[in-house]
């Protein structure tokens, strides 16, 4: 299977303007089409969608306007098993093996169902070693007469010993007996043999012919569908708390933003953090563990309020806009850098941006020490205001509902009408979740001119954005559409950023055919 | 299920006993109590390694679900040992984790902490420290091991020197266990131990 064929499959209606709107039901488009494409279908014939041309262009057009494009499906538990069942029933049926062979031998192959044909085309029995449903060396002769069973040390008659193909005899009661203590344990797929070095893996009806108690036989089950879907590299469950979805998508590389048709949760489908554009994975995570190890001290560092630095009153952060105005003096300032807003003028946004002190003296390792601290505490803050930002600005987005609802029941203008504010506000919140993430990226980059474009696209990014936020939070007073021009210079910045820094390290479908 | 586990750990115990290695003296099975649960284990170090000459005592607890999960074992005799920790006696041995099957033995498993004895495992370590100075100073990690063997399992080497350091710590106030963790861990260089101890 072959991403190239899967990238112009899905059309693409959309102009990078209406963007905005159209982004609510972009999941929900594509699993519609997606299902029908590929639950009906044996998983391998596609080519049939990669020939029409007109689909072609836009999937082209679609992966040029924007960056983060990644085409994936959202899946049901049952469309899933729907799927992994297939894969079972056709190699279980070209190669005339059981259902349950063919479940061990796809979990060791990690699903690859045509590299496990082809293999055992050529050769048989190295497919099933490999399985670990076969062993290497010489299976055991059974022999006649068996004194006792090594596990418990009964002597049950000789109708009640069973093995699998290493031919390690022990009695039914044991083999019950070590399934129950594995399957509690959550030990499904790779349930090994009880002999001393044996690898063989105990396959599903083997097991399930030992295991007589229902719950038992049920949470076996549940575990073998759990590990199956780890085991597959097209599938991903969603993250999110007691989410029942999974994610089906083609390539593992960089940072893949998949959103979640039911609690809507961002991830990233390769590595399974939350979505981190611009920021690749590995960065993401040292970054993560950084701030897990150290965020007790800037915690500690950077209190939760500020004083206003004209009139000195202590100002409570209550809403996401980082453009401040001080209740009691009126006066605008940055959150961020504390300056007066009007200096960071509209040209050139400077508080992003990290200034390294030039006075420092490189020889003390206490001031180095000092300086790094600085440095990663300048990104922490910024990454941390942002997190906080984003969820300030759910709650008004939870409160934005409740009163366009408000006015639409008293008669001022329709749900349509509204819709405006609605998408404003959905794009500012992805615009600020990809600024956070561009913290992290700028933090691990190496001082140079690239780091210098990076910061100035940021910088205006975030300019943009904390305008958008302004006018968003006023937005019932104010000109729909400035705030319309607002959201797409932001969303522009937004894709320009990405558009230069996200990188995926290898040529996938979206580069090989641009 | 308890059942299991105490038929199957008095055959055991019986096959310990018969076996050849009892006869030998380099292993040894002892019970703690009358329900099968608790025993004591006592492994001789092998010969040319530091351990030789050595006893070591090692605890076993049979869980309720033995065979199917292994016993639990720790070493109660202190020992200088990149897989076992120079604190609790934990020992990181695969198949008291993993790749326990329910076919191995107890006898099986003392001579495969024995063997654990003869040929350490480095790179997988449960002592950091004891790791580090076998990849780094293995004459060090040789003398360290000795000295423990002599001092805690009644092995024949006496490093006088060790002892003379220990001593030193001992009259500053410091506890004698705790002197010769430090010492160890510190290349036997009396200052740097004390700092460690003393910050």
């Amino acid at each position: 299977m072959n991403c190239d064929q899967f990238y112009s499959v899905f059309r693409h209606p959309y102009s990078i303007t209406n963007l905005a709107s159209v982004q609510n039901n972009t999941s929900n488009k594509m699993s519609a089409e997606s299902d029908m494409e590929y639950s009906d279908n044996d998983g391998d014939d596609y080519d049939y969608y990669g020939e029409q041309d007109d689909c072609d262009m836009e999937a082209v057009d679609r992966t040029k306007s924007d960056p983060e494009y990644f085409l994936y499906t959202c899946l049901r538990v049952e469309e899933v098993e729907k799927l992994l069942n297939e894969s079972i029933e056709l190699l279980s049926n070209s190669l005339q093996i059981t259902p349950s062979l063919a479940k061990v031998t796809l979990h060791a192959y990690e699903w690859n169902a045509q590299e496990i044909i082809n293999k055992y085309k050529e050769n048989a029995n190295e497919v099933l070693v490999y399985s670990r449903v076969k062993s290497r060396s010489p299976v055991l002769q059974a022999s006649t007469s068996r004194s006792s069973c090594a596990v418990c040390a009964n002597t049950p008659p000789m109708h009640k010993y069973s093995a699998l193909a290493c031919g390690h005899y022990f009695c039914n009661d044991c083999w019950a007996m070590h399934f129950e203590v594995q399957i509690m344990q959550g030990v499904s797929n790779t349930i090994t043999c009880m002999a001393q070095d044996c690898e063989l893996r105990a396959p599903e009806d083997f097991v399930l012919s030992h295991v007589t108690k229902p719950n038992l036989r049920e949470r076996y089950q549940q575990f073998m569908f759990k590990d199956h879907v780890k085991s597959h590299p097209e599938l991903r469950f969603c993250p999110g708390p007691n989410c029942q979805w999974i994610f089906r998508a083609w390539t593992r590389e960089g940072a893949r933003r998949v959103e979640c048709q039911g609690c809507e949760l961002l991830t990233c489908f390769s590595c399974g953090a939350p979505h981190h554009a611009p920021t690749d994975c590995p960065t993401i995570r040292r970054w993560l563990t950084k701030c897990a190890d150290d965020s007790e001290t800037a915690n500690y560092i950077s209190a939760h309020t500020k004083d206003c630095p004209k009139c000195q009153i202590c100002i409570e952060k209550n809403g996401g806009c980082n453009h401040m105005q001080c209740g009691a003096c009126r006066h605008d300032f940055c959150w961020v850098c504390l300056g007066d807003w009007k200096s960071h003028g509209s040209e050139y946004y400077e508080c992003s941006r990290y200034k390294e002190d030039p006075n420092m003296s490189s020889d003390s390792q206490h001031a180095q020490a000092r300086e790094a601290l600085k440095k990663y505490l300048h990104y922490y803050e910024r990454w941390e205001n942002h997190a906080r930002s984003l969820k300030l600005e759910e709650q008004t987005l939870a409160s934005l509902k409740s009163r366009i609802n408000q006015k639409v029941m008293a008669g001022e203008g329709t749900w349509i009408d509204w819709q405006y504010l609605w998408d404003s506000a959905k794009l500012l919140k992805r615009c600020r979740y990809t600024l956070q993430y561009t913290y992290p990226f700028a933090y691990y980059m190496d001082n140079g001119p690239r780091k210098e474009l990076f910061e100035y696209q940021q910088a205006q990014l975030e300019a943009e954005i904390e305008n958008l936020s302004w006018k968003v939070e006023r937005a019932e007073t104010t000109d729909r559409g400035d705030l319309e021009n607002q959201m797409d210079i932001a969303e522009k910045r937004r894709t320009t950023l990405l558009k230069d820094f996200l990188e995926f390290h290898t040529t996938t479908a979206s580069s090989s055919k641009v | 299920m308890a059942n299991i586990a105490a038929k199957r750990i008095k055959r055991e115990f019986k096959e310990v006993m018969k076996s050849e290695e009892v006869a030998g003296g380099s292993i040894k099975l002892e019970l703690i109590n009358d329900s099968w649960t608790e025993l004591q284990g006592e492994i001789a170090g092998p010969p040319d390694t530091p351990y030789e000459g050595g006893t070591f005592l090692l605890e076993i607890k049979v869980p309720e679900t033995y065979p199917f999960n292994p016993p639990k074992i720790r070493f109660m005799t202190k020992i200088w040992h990149p897989n076992v920790s120079s604190v609790t006696g934990a020992i990181c041995l695969d198949i008291l984790k993993d790749q326990w099957a329910a076919a191995l033995t107890l006898r099986t498993v003392l001579l495969s902490i024995q063997a654990l004895l003869s040929a350490a495992e480095p790179n997988d370590p449960q002592d950091a420290v004891v790791a580090k100075q076998y990849r780094e100073d293995i004459r060090l990690f040789n003398l360290t091991a000795s000295h423990w063997t002599n001092v805690y399992a009644g092995g024949p080497t006496v490093i006088w020197e060790f002892n003379q350091k220990v001593q030193v710590l001992i009259e500053m106030g410091i506890d004698e266990d705790q002197a010769r963790v430090a010492l160890s861990t510190f290349e036997w260089e009396i200052e740097r131990a004390t700092e460690h101890l003393f910050s």
